[in-house]
């Protein structure tokens, strides 16, 4: 029973993960109509970013939460410039073409940031991950111990889907973004500024997904493939939103992260995980086919 | 072009073709094989993309398959080579056929989802895992010493170059086979798919049928091109078939001109000969003070830059940019001397 327990932790806590990653994705899509598959890769770089100032900058006088804070801050702000970046140079010029356009100029931008992260970083190496809190500090709920890093993304997720949809409700650019995302023509017309909606999504998107990089890095093998690759966990978890759904994102990504946890109690393989959560994408695009997705083949 | 001369370009093409890599040392000419066994790779998604507009990620895995089908078939039951093929081919087709079920309901986006889900469970887990030793031969994978491909001997290192004519012969009659099949009956129906599924549906075209054939068809094309990779290396290991390879062929088959069957002989070679070439020669000093090594990663970093930058300015591809552009010229030209000889 502890053992159970103990998976419900672990598979809570990939879960968050999963549903970070997916909440970029759902912003990005509905914003700006570009179904990134380069999310998990933007979230690798900057984690790496952070990792750079975190293990290699190494001043002696600092304390080490402030060193944490700002190695955290670093790759948050880079995350902030590269979704910038992106939009600027690359994704402001298709903004007419079709979805599936989008989609393989996004996986050009995997291609890239992949191999330039295994340039720097080199590939398959095995990297110290970043604790936000200490790895010492844990509690004893029931018996189970729960890491004070599986609590503080488990908050950060749920904090941030729904500080994300209250931006998104309340806000002059959260309506803005909405606006665009259902019809860009008709927002430009009503003077949305459509370039300006498109920038600041792909900088939020970019910085949740460096927020999801840097929090997994306990949790995962962190080398540049793999954050990379959990881009499919994150678009099982934002297909189970409809790619539109912010609370139901997060609630597919702590379901999935659970599916995917729970085999292992059995089943001994790195890669069962993987047949998951393409189970898990089949069956929610066969029953339920996701709102807002293109109907023409093109 | 008429059947006749298509069918004399194609013999011409590899009468050159199949010589040139003779005078190569041995890495160039394994370049040459596995620029087919890519080249075929991108055949397929010609056929899939290119004729019937369904969105692949994973034809890497598709070739994987084929390659590990025939190395199992060569290793465990003692068959000839050629039986390898036949049944890798066959493998592929079938998982092919396995892939376009889904596809039957999805389109586009969706289903680029779906064949990136597929390609990560075979990279992970199929090509990787202890419960499928039986097919992938273990960690160590599969050795292929030799064959005897009807009657002509080759390997991976003093008979290369036979591996490679089989291949080249086999490269340009699909290639062949691809053009003739763009206009036939199967063909027309493919199209109609592409441009509009509901449209084709309405007229008669059974979409089950000819998406599943599609798909079918497509890894077919991958898993042969794929078969040979145990022959041309020497041995199998998951790494080569891996999700980025995947990732890899469709950005180069989008690159070339996905619409165009020479873009795959274009994109095969590009995706073969230019990192080794890179990696070969692309280390020493700059101006006499700043070294430099090029390494794999920035050969996949060009790639992602080049496939953002094209999709940007030339969305029909190079090849299909070069061809327009070739075909515009031509007709320009042909009406000025038009017009040169009607004024004389």
């Amino acid at each position: 029973m502890s053992e159970f327990a103990a998976y419900t932790v672990i598979g809570l806590s990939l879960g968050a993960i999963f549903a970070l990653a997916a909440l970029g994705i759902v912003l990005i899509y509905r914003a700006t109509g570009v179904l990134n598959f380069a999310h998990g890769a933007m979230g690798m770089f900057s984690t790496f970013v952070a990792w750079q100032v975190f293990y290699r900058w190494e001043p002696s006088w600092l304390p080490g939460w402030a060193l944490t804070a700002i190695a955290v801050l670093v790759g948050l702000a880079f995350a902030v410039v590269l979704g910038l970046v992106l939009e600027l140079a690359v994704f402001q010029w298709v903004r007419t073409r079709p979805p599936i356009t989008k989609a393989v100029i996004t996986i050009g931008v995997l291609l890239a940031l992949q191999s330039a992260a295994s340039l720097i970083w080199k590939n398959n190496q095995y990297h110290l991950p970043i604790y936000i809190a200490p790895q010492t500090w844990t509690f004893q709920v029931a018996g189970v111990p729960i890491g004070a890093n599986s609590i503080v993304i488990v908050m950060v997720a749920i904090g941030l889907a729904f500080g994300l949809a209250a931006y998104l409700k309340f806000t002059r650019m959260g309506r803005a973004m909405r606006a665009v995302s259902d019809d860009p023509v008709s927002a430009a017309l009503w003077a949305v500024p459509v370039g300006k909606v498109g920038a600041v999504s792909w900088m939020l998107g970019s910085f949740i997904a460096a927020v999801a990089g840097i929090l997994i890095t306990p949790f995962i093998n962190f080398d540049t493939t793999s954050l990379t690759l959990i881009i499919i966990d994150a678009l099982a978890a934002a297909l189970i939103g409809g790619l539109v759904s912010l609370p139901l994102t997060v609630l597919g990504g702590f379901v999935l992260g659970l599916l995917e946890t729970y085999p292992s109690i059995w089943i001994q393989s790195l890669g069962f995980s993987r047949l998951i959560a393409l189970l898990v994408i089949v069956g929610v695009l066969i029953f339920r086919a996701p709102r807002g997705m293109p109907v023409a083949s093109r | 072009m008429s059947h006749l001369t298509r069918l004399l370009v194609a013999v011409a093409a590899f009468l050159v073709l199949a010589w040139i890599p003779a005078g190569l040392d041995v890495g160039l000419k394994f370049d040459a094989a596995l620029s087919l066994v890519w080249g075929f790779g991108i055949l397929s998604l010609v056929l899939l993309t290119g004729y019937v507009g369904q969105v692949s990620l994973c034809q890497a895995t598709f070739a994987g398959v084929g390659a590990y089908a025939a190395g199992m078939i060569v290793n465990t039951f003692h068959a000839g080579y050629v039986v390898g093929i036949v049944v890798g081919v066959v493998a592929a087709f079938a998982l092919g056929l396995l892939v376009g079920l889904p596809a039957l309901r999805l389109r586009g986006i969706t289903l680029a989802i779906v064949t990136l889900g597929i390609a990560l469970v075979f990279d992970k887990y199929v090509f990787q895992d202890h419960l499928f030793d039986w097919f992938t031969g273990g960690s160590a994978g599969w050795r292929v010493d030799g064959a005897d491909l009807l009657g002509l001997r080759a390997d991976s290192s003093s008979h290369l170059l036979a591996a490679y004519e089989v291949l080249l012969a086999l490269f340009i009659l699909t290639s062949l086979l691809m053009v003739n099949l763009h206009q036939s009956g199967a063909g027309r129906r493919f199209r109609a798919i592409r441009d509009s599924e509901l449209a084709a549906s309405t007229m008669g075209v059974s979409l089950t049928r000819y998406k599943l054939l599609a798909f079918g068809l497509s890894a077919a094309i991958a898993g042969l091109g794929g078969s040979f990779y145990p022959l041309v290396a020497g041995s199998v290991s998951p790494q080569p078939f891996w999700v980025f390879t995947s990732l890899q062929l469709a950005a180069i088959a989008v690159l070339m001109g996905v619409r165009y069957v020479p873009a795959a002989a274009l994109g095969g070679f590009f995706l073969a000969f230019v990192p080794d070439i890179l990696t070969r020669n692309g280390h020493g000093t700059f101006l006499g003070r700043y070294s430099y090594d090029i390494s794999y990663d920035w050969f996949s970093l060009a790639l992602g830059v080049l496939l953002i930058v094209q999709l940007i300015l030339l969305p029909d591809g190079v090849w299909g940019d070069i061809h327009t552009r070739a075909a515009k010229m031509w007709s320009g030209l042909r009406h000025r001397t038009e017009r040169q000889v009607s004024l004389a």
